[in-house]
């Protein structure tokens, strides 16, 4: 797939500048779009339920966002780190930018170091294929300087939020950079209503990085990717393999939860697995253990649009974000849901 | 960059002058552990030490051949000096002739040879480190390669070398497991180096990547409890690094 087919157009309007419930509305105040082979639906976020049925089963991430971008002061003056994927409490994959609104990559030299605090932080070499990451080195745990000092990544569109504007309904174990973004709006209506309908709801963790990445090569499968530690229980793979041999689809809430699941499928089915995984879902790969998705919507040129292209093809993609945008859907993680189910 | 309190650590790496071992031992001492390399080339392992001792650490270098006994003692006595080894990373390896004969062709001594470089040397190392590694409750990696299951026409001599590599590690692993050290084997991946070049003579190479497209792999390996892993046999540029459950 060409890095040119992922490119769209969309105004700055579709923007989601603050989550619903600063103006005074619920978490799952917000619409779904609905994409099934006969075209698309509009719904109510909802409406969720009556889309799907017993013998489907949901999965949720249940991954918690950390405070993980630090403020850093250097060579180049006072910057930001975004901690990125930790290795070990004193070496991550991170992120530095000059400010929120303003990505890098930063000409940082190898071994250059940084000043958070009292602490230093060097950063070692850049991410192979990925110069706007690199290796950070600390000489003190990272946790300490995210207790002290983290504040929740946030983009130039929107401000940083209190951190339980970043958890879902599912959160429980701290890790992630960012947001799994795709359940916040299920709140504990939604989820008894997902119950009576007689859906299943099953984890998995996923630690993710920061925002999906943007593509640069000219070959979409050819870009590089990061690792995210991942675990996928053995309740949950019998879960998984229960609902299909059931007749059930599987459908995963967000992205993080889509590569785990495809990181522990083999074909004989889905098994309990863990460790880190750096598995670029897209349409050369192919989809294998999951069968519907819910999620945000995506920008151009990312690994996240390539994902949800694998579920869909690229037209259909197209052809969803044309009336997404058309009916004004909101993007980004405080955006409308979009529920993916290929085959219906 | 160490933590204040806590003893150096020290990594043992072979075939460090360049290629692989050379981004991998640069990496380490990044990380801060004290190193002991050896390597054939007396220059290039000059070199390869001076960027390594960039990172204030501790750089000893070793010109010599790990398949000669005489050698590894003078890599086993500095070892001996620093107290400990917290990583023995057996990489040196010999490809055989180039361009890489068929099994039909393949010299007898070419065969011992090779096997005695890349499945013999990492042993009689193992051996030779264990009461060190026991001590600092280390973690050894042995670099192997797809060939050692790929059956790829003319790489018979290497790959069984690695084939039979693969299976000491994995041995050893349950033999030492007991006594706190780990082992693993770790193939790196198509690179573009110099063993590749060599074994592709006159060929473009150009399109694989350079050895640094490990780095993600090793800092995640060397970020593990060794225990944990121990065992097992990784891919560095594969989608997934499994830790068994």
């Amino acid at each position: 797939m060409k890095r040119a087919e992922l490119v769209f157009e969309r105004p700055e309007r579709v923007f989601a500048h603050e989550p619903p419930e600063v103006r005074g509305h619920a978490r799952d105040d917000v619409r779904l779009l609905v994409t099934r082979p006969e075209g698309h639906h509009h719904a109510r976020f909802g409406d969720l339920s009556r889309f799907l049925g017993e013998a489907d089963l949901l999965v949720v991430n249940e991954s918690a966002a950390i405070p993980a971008s630090l403020p850093a002061e250097g060579r180049l003056g006072s910057i930001l780190l975004n901690l990125c994927t930790r290795f070990r409490s004193d070496l991550w994959i991170a992120e530095p930018r000059w400010e929120a609104g303003k990505p890098g990559p930063l000409p940082i030299e190898p071994d250059e170091e940084l000043r958070i605090g009292s602490a230093t932080v060097r950063l070692l070499a850049p991410y192979p294929g990925i110069p706007r990451l690199w290796f950070a080195l600390a000489d003190r745990p990272f946790e300490s300087m995210i207790a002290e000092r983290g504040g929740p990544i946030h983009y130039g569109y929107t401000n940083a939020w209190p951190m339980d504007t970043y958890q879902t309904l599912f959160s429980r174990v701290p890790g992630s950079a960012e947001m799994p973004s795709a359940a916040r709006p299920i709140t504990p209506r939604i989820r008894e209503q997902l119950e009576r309908a007689g859906v299943l709801i099953a984890p998995v963790l996923l630690h993710t990085g920061v925002s999906s990445l943007e593509i640069d090569s000219e070959t979409v499968e050819a870009q590089a990717m990061y690792p995210e530690p991942f675990s996928v229980s053995p309740e949950t793979a019998d879960a998984v393999n229960r609902a299909h041999a059931n007749g059930g689809r599987v459908i995963a809430v967000g992205t993080t939860v889509v590569r785990a699941l495809e990181s522990a499928w083999t074909p004989e089915g889905l098994r309990a697995r863990g460790g880190f995984t750096r598995l670029f879902v897209n349409p050369d790969r192919g989809i294998h253990a999951v069968d519907g998705l819910l999620t945000g919507f995506h920008d151009p040129v990312t690994s996240h649009l390539a994902l949800l292209t694998a579920f869909l093809g690229i037209e259909r993609v197209r052809d969803a974000y044309a009336e997404a945008i058309r009916a004004g859907y909101l993007w980004h993680e405080f955006g409308d849901s979009h529920l993916v189910l290929p085959q219906g | 960059m160490k933590s204040p309190g806590t003893p150096q650590k020290v990594a043992l790496v072979t075939g460090a002058s360049h290629g692989l071992g050379r981004v991998v031992a640069g990496f380490v001492a990044k990380q801060g552990y004290a190193l002991i390399t050896m390597a054939r080339g007396e220059a290039d392992l000059a070199a390869a030490a001076r960027d390594f001792a960039a990172a204030g650490v501790p750089v000893i270098s070793l010109p010599g051949d790990v398949s000669q006994a005489r050698d590894r003692h003078r890599l086993l006595e500095a070892a001996k000096q620093s107290g400990r080894v917290d990583l023995l990373v057996n990489n040196a390896s010999d490809l055989g002739d180039s361009p890489l004969p068929f099994l039909e062709k393949a010299s007898r001594e070419s065969f011992l040879k090779v096997f005695e470089v890349n499945t013999l040397a990492p042993l009689a190392l193992v051996r030779d480190a264990l009461p060190l590694l026991i001590r600092s409750q280390g973690l050894v990696v042995n670099i192997t390669s797809d060939a050692a299951v790929g059956g790829y026409p003319g790489w018979g001599v290497y790959g069984a070398s690695k084939a039979a590599l693969d299976l000491v590690s994995k041995t050893l692993a349950a033999e030492l497991r007991d006594r706190g050290v780990a082992v693993v084997s770790v193939d790196p991946g198509d690179m573009r180096t110099k063993m590749h070049q060599d074994a592709y003579p006159g060929q473009d190479i150009s399109d694989r990547p350079l050895p640094d497209v490990t780095l993600p792999f090793w800092a995640w390996l060397l970020s593990q409890p060794p225990m944990k892993v121990s065992g097992m046999r990784y891919q560095a540029q594969a989608p997934v690094w499994e830790v068994p459950a």
